[in-house]
């Protein structure tokens, strides 16, 4: 309680409803009280009102909905009526190669350019485009063709890197882009266009608007799930935040629940010695009822999402070891997650937890695998990043097709923009670097909903620019959306006046060419 | 214009006259209201600027007559004590009829010049003449209710003409602003009251490139003006059939032979060129979706062709219609109910009811038995998948989910069923996904599962029967 000046007593202040006088006349203080109080709940007052006003036009439109459609849920978001139409994917898994791979090293193969190698890529090629301040400056832009061989594999016959020999092996399976473009030549923004469609902070991300659209799909684990792979000091690895994650203007409940990349997923998960279960039930529904009349006196929906986060929190305590209990799994699996599964926070052990969680009813997971912006050395670390990922890629692709689970599970691999064909720095024999490319850029999908084997748009000789079919980043999220049942463009929100999108204001389009 | 005239002479001379010559003058007035629209026949074709000029001053001129007719029974009814009233009553009712005139013949001028047609205005002229016609009656008939003579003629008749007003007048709203003006926006509560009377299309061409490439783009840009509303050039494109019927130029598609189609011609003239459509500034058509009514047209202007080389198709990876599963709306209450508490639960596919019911066993499976499953039997046509997974089924599921008519996918993966049973699945025609991976199931139990058409994707994954398999076939785990 805060200290009134002209009182002396500091210990025990008295106020009149402590004094001997009727109840009435004590109420009637109390609504009085100070005029400091007095303008606060005026303040609070005004603050009602506005929420009422909210409320009300809420409560109709619930009502309006009522009289539409009776529905049984489809998770939470059986008000909003989703999915639009039968899903082909009802859970998605986005590996998410943070800061770049190079496309030409790795996809989309170039075999003009051996001949090409230190000759400056002519001016036509780059146009008027901006650089980044890493290669604005470089007098020549010498092409630097890829150091590793490509092959062809498949029934498809697609050229991959020998970088990806995994990869090669389920070649077949995948539906490649070569198109994709961004609007964003940096990391932050480009990553953040990615993932929420918009290169500003606070836009919710595609997970959290899949959290908040379908719903979750089991009750004891979050909907949305955040794996982060532990970084290789040895790779350029670009920050990661929580904004990627973040739910923006929706609900806090529907942000991304970050699993830490150590021994323990979730710190502090068992109870402390002496507390058994009915003791923390017994806390935390004290906790929820002080909540609750937070709630009722404040009215911040927020007050609303810690509680349900409370409860989750309880039922992961139980849910969590169980999904990190590999000891269950037969040999056959880390035959093919390879050695590296064991581990926890490596990017292999990772895409055993997603497959694990795919099974458990997780909705969306979303693996980061940071290091991949190559500005230099690129002979030298990308073997590494290729090594640390291309089987625990292939292994859960194979896995998830193995058990059944690729028919309705979609997996997205994606960084937020390719790299240039000229090399950044010095070009030798031996290695060669590359800066920020957002023309075009390779990514590839498969499973529910999207069509296999198949390479969608081409580049020009020095994957450069897009000579066919350009996928844009929101044309990218809108084929994501409509996989899971999703028309991108009914798909929104208000928010700041505007009917808020996964992929923006900017029209997008499904591209009917991915999909099955 | 001379109906006008006459009608200011007869009001100052009404008091005057002899019963029947006042009668004379109400049947003389209404056969010339009655003539006007066969004189101004609306065919369709815009006429002079001036008349448009002129019409366009309907709207402003016909709220006046309006007004003064809701006021008209407020005055004789408070007249009953303010003799007062009852005298500026029979005045009002005078001045209705007058500017009401004016205003009928604005509205004709203005639906005669700009080439008007369709049900709606026709109704909405014929609603105001008819209006016109009861209150000059209404003159006739009001003196002998004011001394005392038939009591419930004049007051009858003028409600009549009350409900004729709202009748016209809500002909008219629906001419300006669109004939979903009043339940558009209305709150849905109210609006279950109103069956939307939704634009029946040509049901018979559902799946064709025609409803699902053509019609989009007429139903945006065309038929507003060219439809069941509006008529303009006695053209409608909102069917197939009225479509080709053409229009007062004729045929507006001519098949196969995309430019010699007026229509195809009138949508790429030059936008300032007077016949360019679509007219009156609104949204031009596309490059895209000109490109596809050449195309189509081009093909042969097929209401049922499905593809349309040229048109790229968004239906192109459209996908077998999912069978319906019907009517589960009366088991709603227990489907709900099963959501909010803890157990296996019923979700919906889609947005879609008829797409089917999820059964979700994910929070509960340790638990979920076959009796639990024969719970569910009531549900059984309306369950499409059904997510068994890791749940204490055994064997004697199978006799539940023969039942599931509708089934379309069965995850029974690591679960107790040893395949014994199978073949009580061969009766779900359906059925297209099937899991038992890590169950006991051998490859001779599968025998049974041969003739299933549907069944594509089994997968065997950890069972004996993938370790038989793999001996004679390189890929164990799914057969397609």
């Amino acid at each position: 309680m805060k200290q009134h000046p002209l009182c002396t007593d500091c210990e025990n202040p008295i106020t009149p409803l402590d004094l001997p006088i009727p109840p009435g006349l004590k109420r009637e203080w109390a609504a009085v009280e100070t005029r400091r109080r007095f303008l606060g709940r005026s303040g609070k007052v005004l603050g009602w009102a506005a929420l009422a006003g909210l409320f009300s036009e809420l409560g109709l439109r619930g009502l309006a909905r009522g009289a539409e459609v009776d529905l049984p849920s489809t998770g939470a978001g059986n008000a909003l009526g989703l999915p639009h139409f039968a899903p082909k994917a009802k859970r998605a898994i986005y590996l998410f190669m943070s800061g770049g791979p190079p496309q030409m090293d790795l996809f989309d193969f170039k075999p003009n350019l051996a001949a090409q190698f230190n000759k400056d890529m002519p001016d036509s090629v780059r146009g008027n485009q901006q650089l980044t301040g890493m290669t604005a400056g470089q007098a020549h832009f010498p092409v630097a063709p890829s150091h590793w061989p490509f092959g062809q594999h498949g029934q498809t016959g697609t050229w991959v890197s020998a970088l990806l020999p995994y990869t090669a092996r389920m070649i077949d399976d995948l539906t490649i882009i070569k198109t994709m473009n961004t609007d964003a030549i940096n990391h932050e923004p480009a990553i953040m266009l990615m993932n929420t469609g918009n290169m500003n902070a606070g836009k919710p991300c595609l997970g959290a608007w899949l959290a908040y659209g379908l719903g979750s799909m089991n009750d004891n684990l979050p909907t949305f799930i955040v794996l982060q792979t532990k970084t290789n000091p040895k790779e350029n690895n670009q920050p990661v935040s929580s904004r990627l994650w973040s739910s923006g203007f929706l609900s806090s409940e529907y942000a991304g629940v970050g699993l830490r990349s150590g021994a323990d997923p979730v710190l502090y998960l068992a109870d402390p010695a002496g507390v058994d279960r009915d003791v923390r039930r017994e806390m935390l529904d004290t906790v929820e009822q002080i909540n609750r009349q937070t709630l009722a006196e404040v009215g911040d929906p927020e007050t609303n999402a810690r509680i349900a986060q409370y409860e989750m929190a309880f039922r992961m305590q139980s849910s969590v070891p169980e999904l990190t209990d590999l000891s269950t799994e037969p040999q056959s699996t880390w035959n093919l997650y390879g050695p590296d599964a064991k581990q926890p926070g490596t990017y292999a052990y990772n895409c055993l937890l997603a497959r694990r969680m795919a099974e458990r009813g997780v909705r969306f997971t979303q693996i980061y695998k940071r290091g991949w912006d190559v500005h230099g050395d690129v002979v030298g670390t990308l073997p590494t990043l290729c090594k640390e990922t291309d089987q625990g890629t292939y292994a859960l692709v194979t896995d998830l097709k193995r058990r059944g689970l690729l028919d309705d599970t979609l997996v997205i691999w994606a960084g937020e923009f390719g790299r240039t064909v000229y090399s950044q720095g010095g070009l030798s024999e031996e290695n060669y670097g590359r800066d920020h490319h957002p023309r075009c850029f390779t990514t590839w999908m498969t499973g529910g909903g999207v069509r296999p084997g198949i390479t969608y748009g081409e580049t020009d000789d020095y994957s450069y620019n897009i000579v066919k079919d350009p996928v844009h980043v929101r044309d990218f999220n809108a084929t994501i959306l409509h996989c899971l049942g999703i028309d991108h463009s009914r798909f929104t929100f208000k928010f700041q006046g505007l009917d808020q999108k996964l992929t923006s204001p900017v029209p997008a389009h499904v591209v009917d060419g991915l999909l099955a | 214009m001379i109906a006008v005239d006459k009608l200011t002479v007869a009001i100052r001379n009404l008091r005057n006259r002899t019963l029947s010559a006042q009668w004379r003058f109400t049947l003389g007035l209404s056969a010339l209201l009655l003539l006007l629209p066969f004189t101004f026949r609306l065919d369709g074709q815009s006429h002079a600027d001036w008349l448009q000029f002129l019409g366009s001053f309907h709207p402003l001129l016909v709220h006046l007559p309006i007004g003064m007719l809701v006021l008209l029974p407020i005055l004789e009814f408070a007249g009953a004590n303010r003799l007062g009233l009852r005298e500026s009553a029979a005045f009002v009712l005078y001045l209705t009829v007058a500017t009401g005139v004016i205003a009928l013949v604005f509205g004709i001028l203005l639906a005669y010049g700009s080439g008007e047609t369709g049900a709606t205005v026709t109704r909405h002229m014929w609603g105001a003449i008819a209006l016109l016609i009861e209150l000059l009656v209404c003159i006739n008939i009001r003196p002998s209710w004011i001394s005392g003579g038939r009591q419930r003629t004049y007051p009858a008749l003028l409600a009549v003409t009350l409900l004729t007003l709202t009748w016209t007048a809500h002909q008219g709203g629906s001419l300006v602003h669109g004939s979903d003006y009043l339940t558009r926006y209305m709150p849905s509560p109210l609006k279950q009251f109103f069956p939307s009377a939704s634009v029946a299309s040509d049901v018979a061409y559902v799946g064709s490139a025609y409803l699902g490439n053509i019609h989009p783009i007429f139903d945006a840009k065309c038929v507003a003006c060219h439809g069941a509303n509006k008529e303009k050039g006695r053209l409608r494109l909102d069917f197939y059939d009225l479509l080709m019927k053409g229009g007062k130029d004729g045929a507006v598609i001519a098949p196969r032979n995309p430019d010699q189609s007026l229509l195809l011609q009138r949508v790429t003239l030059s936008p300032n060129d007077r016949h360019f459509m679509p007219a009156e500034g609104r949204t031009p058509l596309t490059p895209d979706e000109i490109a596809a009514l050449r195309a189509w047209i081009l093909a042969g202007a097929s209401p049922t062709a499905t593809s349309i080389p040229g048109i790229r198709t968004p239906a192109v990876h459209a996908d077998l219609p999912l069978q319906p599963v019907g009517d589960y709306s009366y088991l709603m209450n227990d489907i709900r109910e099963m959501q909010t508490s803890e157990g296996a639960k019923l979700v919906a596919v889609s947005a879609k009811p008829s797409d089917g019911l999820i059964l979700r066993t994910v929070d509960v499976a340790s638990k979920f038995d076959d009796a639990q499953l024969a719970r569910f039997e009531r549900f059984a046509p309306f369950i499409v998948e059904a997510e068994l997974g890791r749940t204490a089924v055994t064997d004697a599921c199978f006799d539940t989910l023969s039942k599931f008519t509708n089934l379309r996918a069965l995850h029974l993966e690591g679960t107790k069923v040893t395949g014994q049973a199978l073949a009580k699945l061969s009766s779900l025609s359906q059925l297209s996904y099937l899991n038992l991976s890590g169950t006991k199931v051998t490859s001779d139990s599968l025998t049974s599962l041969k003739g299933m058409p549907n069944l594509r994707h089994i997968y065997l994954f950890d069972t004996p029967a993938e370790a038989a398999s793999a001996v004679t076939n390189s890929t164990p785990t799914s057969t397609k």
